[in-house]
């Protein structure tokens, strides 16, 4: 633990923005949880920018987790040398992505009833614990890399958490195209997407974050690799959905959708965080616009509420949870390079 | 045994008597109606169509709010194959909102009635909707009906959902549901489907009828029988009340 943190160091640029948008995004959040409703929601509408925030930063941490996992285990020192980092990053996305999925959930002393009265056949279930046993998972490796505490169990744990981590992100597909009623989530697709677009986000935010020379090499290799998949896939659900006569399906998918993954594969190596931010960016909006439009169309009776077809954009308040999100993911993930990694800071580079 | 609702086309004149019948009855809150409908409107004049469908919870024997609920908020009872909720289990993820191809599952964004715990009053001497409420004994609003909540809270927790659960409560006490008792024209009939000899299940193998999005594989107990024809409407009808409940 690094104990010659002091004051100062939290009076920085960086810090005070953090603040900002916990303070913001915080007020919004206990309002919606206790006090009001402030969303943009309806009983048609459900989903919107507090789950898209939850979605991005856990599918992100899985993307750090699955990079560490595969560094692990195929002993890639550019990577394995920043093991704690790279588990406090994972870690804080996660516990941000957590935050902004409590603003989102209804009746959170209810959530007791997840280990008293689980439902096997719920890929929600299944998400909650995949992403409960993989935060614990992190956690025990943060603790023993903190302990210096490395031999036998490392590789079970990595294999661990790879396996969990690429579950998890799987299964954020599946409450989506286990819908049977919606054609533009329905399928195996979008468990495709989700695991790609962690791997796409998680390389980049190591990109962005983590800005030294052996890692961020690696990480925007893998990031190069990924969004290039993703690019492909984007451009099959693309031409899928021009050629559907899918009744009731709306197309989430747009052919600029591939610009910042063909960005980034073109001209990472110039400005390589410009580039990762733009393509974690691009990843946000393709999460963004498959849980949002595969809303849009009214079901049932809800149509004589809403119009057969609804539009959506985000307000201040919702906008303000993504905020919150990020901001508890930056906040601990500072607090973490701040008392736990201390001369590993030098170590690392 | 399995209760199941059929609705005859021909019969309902669209007056969303049970619409309202069911929001007395189960104290919904503004916005949210367990019992609505879904109108439609085609071809071209003067060969116009208009249908009226009255929908609710189809009570589906393959559920999709069942398997994605969680928690098993949703469940379905074994006894009476209705598909019901338990607000106490309910963590507001509303996935079942999502799956539910109906779009008959509501969530309660806020504390349902919040109008009704108001203290300010109108004028000097008059009451405060808090005062009415606490005046008339109600639970969440004046006319809370307490029946409700021998089965399901009368006043819904906040951040949950709620829907039709065929007036369970009523079902208990061997009545029909509010909107079957409520139709003035004997649209609709109610009872064990899963009985070939209970009148639905007669009016069924009469008539045919079909649930709505079928082809889904929901197995949905809500059956409409007939489309109107003006030609029907001389036949016999037959009388509000008969051969109607559980």
């Amino acid at each position: 633990m690094n104990s010659k943190v002091s004051v100062k160091d939290f009076l920085t640029p960086t810090w005070i923005l953090i603040a900002a948008g916990l303070v913001a995004g915080g007020a919004m959040g206990l309002y919606e949880m206790f006090f009001g409703h402030l969303f943009a929601t309806n009983s048609a509408l459900v989903w919107t920018l507090p789950l898209i925030t939850y979605i991005f930063l856990a599918l992100m941490s899985t993307g750090v987790s699955l990079v560490l996992a595969y560094g692990l285990i195929m002993k890639d020192e550019s990577i394995t040398r920043h093991t704690r980092a790279l588990l406090i990053m994972a870690i804080g996305m996660l516990l941000g992505g957590f935050t902004a999925l409590a603003t989102e959930l209804g009746s959170l002393l209810n959530m007791v009833w997840i280990l008293l009265s689980p439902n096997p056949s719920s890929p929600i279930w299944w998400m909650g614990t995949l992403y409960s046993i993989e935060l614990v998972l992190l956690f025990i490796k943060l603790v023993m890399d903190l302990k210096g505490r490395h031999g036998v169990f490392d590789l079970p744990l990595a294999w661990g958490t790879l396996i969990i981590a690429g579950a998890a992100a799987i299964t954020i597909g599946a409450v989506f195209g286990t819908v049977i009623g919606r054609p533009d989530y329905h399928g195996a697709f979008l468990s495709v997407v989700t695991l790609v677009s962690a791997l796409v986000s998680g390389a980049a935010a190591i990109v962005l974050l983590r800005p030294q020379s052996a890692l961020t090499e690696t990480a925007g290799r893998i990031f190069r690799q990924t969004a290039l998949v993703f690019a492909a896939l984007l451009l099959i659900r693309v031409v899928y959905e021009a050629h559907s006569t899918v009744v009731g399906m709306l197309g989430w998918a747009s052919i600029w959708m591939l610009i910042p993954f063909i960005l980034a594969l073109a001209l990472l190596q110039f400005a390589p965080r410009i580039l990762a931010l733009i393509g974690i960016l691009g990843v946000l909006w393709v999460q963004y616009s498959f849980i949002i439009t595969g809303q849009l169309v009214s079901l049932g009776q809800t149509a004589h509420w809403y119009g057969a077809v609804q539009t959506y954009q985000p307000n201040i308040p919702e906008a303000l949870i993504l905020v919150l999100g990020i901001a508890v993911a930056a906040a601990l993930i500072k607090l973490g390079e701040q008392f736990l990694m201390g001369d590993q800071r030098q170590a690392a580079t | 045994m399995g209760y199941g609702m059929v609705i005859d086309q021909q019969l309902c004149v669209g007056c969303a008597a049970c619409t309202i019948a069911c929001k007395i009855e189960n104290n919904t809150p503004a916005g949210i109606n367990w019992c609505d409908k879904i109108t439609r409107t085609s071809g071209k004049f003067p060969a116009v169509r208009y249908e009226y469908i009255s929908t609710m919870c189809n009570h589906c024997d393959n559920a999709p709010c069942v398997k994605a609920c969680p928690t098993q908020a949703m469940y379905k009872d074994r006894q009476t194959g209705l598909t019901l909720h338990d607000p106490k289990k309910c963590i507001g993820c509303k996935a079942c909102i999502v799956n539910c191809p109906y779009g008959v599952i509501s969530v309660n964004w806020e504390r349902p009635h919040r109008d009704w715990a108001q203290r300010d009053r109108l004028a000097e001497g008059c009451f405060s909707p808090r005062e009415m409420v606490v005046e008339s004994g109600g639970e969440g609003t004046p006319h809370g009906n307490p029946e409700r909540g021998t089965t399901y809270p009368v006043v819904r927790p906040a951040g949950t959902v709620e829907k039709c659960t065929f007036c369970d409560h009523r079902l208990a006490e061997g009545l029909a549901p509010a909107c079957v008792d409520a139709c003035p024209s004997g649209a609709r009939q109610f009872g064990d489907i899963d009985d070939p000899n209970s009148e639905v299940s007669k009016l069924v193998a009469k008539h045919g009828g079909k649930g709505l999005r079928e082809e889904l594989g929901t197995r949905p107990r809500v059956i409409y029988i007939r489309d109107y024809k003006p030609q029907r409407r001389f036949e016999p009808a037959r009388p509000a009340g008969e051969n109607q409940g559980a």
